[in-house]
Order: C-alpha cells, then sequence, then structure tokens
C-alpha cells in the first residue's frame, strides 16, 4: 500500500500570486490524497486547475476516476472546478460527497456556479460522469478507505475529513475556527503561552494522526481582530495536534496578506511551541507542490 | 612548458561559443555544502539528472546515498526532485518528502549530504 499526498493548493480565501507567495503558493485549497489507484481530492479551490492538468498527463489516455470531498462551497474552495479538466472527458467518473442522508448542497452549488451568469460552461455541458454521492452517517468505506467526516465551527460550516487505510490516517480539517472551542479563549488571547484545551471530539477525530493537514490562518497578533472570522490561530492547531499524538501537522490555509517570510515566521512559533510538548512531532507551512509518502 | 599551459587559449573567453558560456552561468545547480566532496556545485545541464552514490549523472561517495536517490527533474521553468526510493529519503528545508518544486535556496538533505537548490537565470 502507498499512500501520498500532494498539496495543490495552500492559500486561504483568495488567490495570491506573486513573487512574494510563490514558495508556499498563492492557488487555494486543493490536496491530492492517493492510496494505491484510489483517488480523493479535498477541497476545489484554484490548486484544482493544476492537479487536472497533472492527472491528464498520468492518465495517458486512461479513464480517470476520482471521489471529490468539499469541506464547504466558500469560493476558495469551489473555484477551481470549472477549470478542472478532467470533468470535460467523457472517459472520467467523478463521485461529488455530501455528508448526511440527502445532502446535495455542495453538488447544486458547483453546478450553480456553472451557469451562464457566471461561466461561459454550462455544468449540463460537463462530458466526464460526475455522481452525486453520499456518507449518509459521515462514515464510511470509500474505494477501499475508511473515511470520516465532522462538522466543523466555520461562518455556513465546513468539514473535516479523515481517510484510514492499512494502518495510516490523514486527516484534513481546513476553515475550522477551533479557537471558538475554548472554555477561556479571552484568557488564552492575554496569556497565549498557557496551554488550550480543545474538546475531546476534536482530539479523537485527529488521534494518531500520521498526517495534520489544517487551517491555521492566522498568528496570534492577528486572530485579535478575526475572531468570528472562521479561521483559527496556527498556536491553537498546535495545541490540537499535541493532544492528538499527531505525528506530523501541515499548517495550510495561510491568510493572503502573509508573504513566505510572513508564513515562515508563523510556522518558526508554532514549532518553538510544539518543541516544548511534543519535540517529536514534525510542524511545517503546506507548501504548494511538495508531496508526501506515508510509508 | 608544463601541460597546464597546453590549453591555455580556451581561457581566452572570445574563443569559446557565447550560447554555451551562458548556458553554463544559467544553469541551475545543487551546491553542495556537506558530504564527501564538498564544497562544490553540481550543474543541471539536462532536463533529467539523477542524484546517487554509484549511479546517475551526479554522484557522491556517501555511504548514506542510494545508489539511485534522487531524480532531478525540469517541468517547464521549474524543477521538480523525486525520491527513487530511496533508504534515506530526502529532507526538504528539514520535512521528509516524496516529491517536491523547489525554490530558490531550498536545502535538500540525502543522506549525510546537504544540497542547496539554486534555480539559475
Amino acid at each position: 500500500m502507498a499512500l501520498f499526498v500532494k498539496f495543490w493548493g495552500t492559500r486561504g480565501s483568495i488567490p495570491t500570486p506573486g513573487p512574494a507567495t510563490s514558495r508556499y503558493g498563492g492557488n487555494t485549497a486543493c490536496v491530492e490524497i492517493r492510496v494505491d489507484d484510489s483517488l480523493f481530492i479535498c477541497d476545489g479551490g484554484t490548486g484544482l486547475r493544476e492537479l487536472g492538468l497533472d492527472l491528464m498527463k498520468r492518465a495517458r489516455g486512461r479513464p480517470i476516476v476520482g471521489h471529490l470531498l468539499f469541506s464547504h462551497p466558500h469560493w476558495d474552495h469551489i473555484q477551481g472546478f470549472p477549470f478542472f479538466s478532467p470533468i470535460y472527458q467523457p472517459a472520467n467518473t467523478f463521485h461529488i460527497y455530501g455528508f448526511a442522508r440527502g445532502d446535495q448542497r455542495i453538488f447544486r452549488l458547483l453546478s450553480g456556479q456553472m451557469r451562464s451568469d457566471y461561466f461561459p460552461v454550462d455544468f449540463s455541458e460537463l462530458s466526464a460522469t460526475i455522481h452525486h454521492a453520499e456518507l449518509p452517517t459521515g462514515q464510511g468505506p470509500i474505494d477501499g478507505v475508511y473515511v470520516r467526516a465532522m462538522p466543523q465551527l466555520h461562518p455556513g460550516g465546513s468539514w473535516a475529513f479523515s481517510f484510514e487505510a492499512q494502518g495510516k490516517k490523514v486527516v484534513y480539517a481546513t476553515d475550522h475556527e477551533l479557537d471558538l472551542h475554548l472554555d477561556d479563549r479571552e484568557k488564552s488571547m492575554r496569556d497565549p503561552a498557557a496551554p488550550r484545551v480543545l474538546p475531546g471530539s476534536l482530539v479523537d477525530f485527529v488521534a494518531g494522526a500520521d498526517l495534520l493537514i489544517a487551517d491555521g490562518q492566522y498568528t496570534d497578533e492577528e486572530y485579535k481582530t478575526k475572531v468570528g472570522w472562521g479561521h483559527p490561530r496556527a498556536t491553537t492547531v498546535v495545541d490540537l495536534a499535541v493532544a492528538a499524538g499527531v505525528k506530523q501537522l501541515a499548517i495550510t490555509h495561510h491568510d493572503p496578506m502573509q508573504t513566505d517570510v510572513d508564513v515562515e515566521k508563523k510556522i518558526a512559533a508554532c514549532r518553538v511551541r510544539a518543541a516544548a510538548r511534543a519535540p517529536e512531532m514534525v510542524v511545517f507551512a503546506a507548501r504548494e507542490g511538495v508531496e508526501l509518502k506515508l510509508a | 612548458m608544463g601541460s597546464s599551459f597546453d590549453n591555455w587559449d580556451r581561457t581566452i573567453p572570445g574563443s569559446l561559443p557565447m550560447h554555451d558560456l551562458q548556458r553554463l552561468a544559467r544553469a541551475a545547480a545543487l551546491e553542495q555544502i556537506r558530504g564527501p566532496g564538498a564544497p562544490q556545485r553540481h550543474l543541471l545541464l539536462e532536463d533529467t539528472v539523477v542524484v546517487g552514490r554509484s549511479e546517475g549523472q551526479i554522484r557522491i561517495a556517501s555511504g548514506e546515498l542510494s545508489r539511485s536517490h534522487m531524480r532531478m527533474e525540469r517541468q517547464g521553468p521549474e524543477w521538480v526532485c523525486t525520491d527513487l526510493d530511496s533508504s534515506n529519503g530526502i529532507y526538504l528545508n528539514g520535512v521528509r518528502i516524496h516529491s517536491a518544486v523547489l525554490r530558490e535556496g531550498d536545502m535538500l538533505q540525502l543522506g549525510d549530504v546537504i544540497l542547496v537548490f539554486h534555480a539559475g537565470g
């Protein structure tokens, strides 16, 4: 079994191309997870465009089958879908998931953004076979991988996903304002060095992950004016990862105002925080174009 | 005189084709800063370059490198490194990776060898 994770978009809110963001990338949220021949795509931000081109190149004419899981339908997580070239090829098949019985919200919104008012190609013109699929209880096997979905705190709601296969676990948890779960949030903002205690249900969902890919949009300083905006302090994510015994933590959904230098400073602060309590945990900034193998 | 003067005329810039000079000057490179043979600069003059202990275009005599350890591949204007199932892996700026699009100044650790990627012109 080979499990690969590749980052195609690590930016939040809006794409931010340019020299100041070239190292970590300016494409919005998109992560590819491959377990042997099974393909999962988490979110369809602008990074989905380049993933699509790469899939077509790798496929060499063979049909592509993929499972698309969208954390939520905010623009930065769906805007790449119309530019995902495999959806224009008739041999390909994609499954777009809802996580409750009858939940077709994502499917409707994806198709809705491809209407003539917004986009010159209508959803009905797509050549690939595109199914609405469901995990009606929020969890279940998909193509040999056990997938769970967990609701998160974000304006309009969002989902985290965990993927387990043959003893390996990857969690994708973006757009979750973890800090709103803190009983003592105000105190933790006055004393950011103090450990932050997160609900057991969140820790359990992430427990033992070989890789946690999590939204860490804000620094401690930035968050002071962003409470309620739907994204956490990166340092709060560290505390969740430590409590859950995560082996590797990839901080993603970098704020559009953060340059590469700013991202590195944010991660440095996270590493200092992690080193005190979980020195073995690897903490890094998710970076476009990086692929990990969880052997 | 001794052999050091045998090819002296090759040191005259005008005797070398300009496009060869420019190609060398602008080539991407892996600057080896640690490990056997360091310091030295390995130019990436082909679109695909394998780095290894005993195979490939860049050979570094380290027991901590696999025979074929890493592939460097030009994709358009960018360079991508890929682990060739090596024993000790590739660490990009301290994080173990399978493959990555490289940026100027990225540090790659292959066993006891440390390479700094330079994108060239």
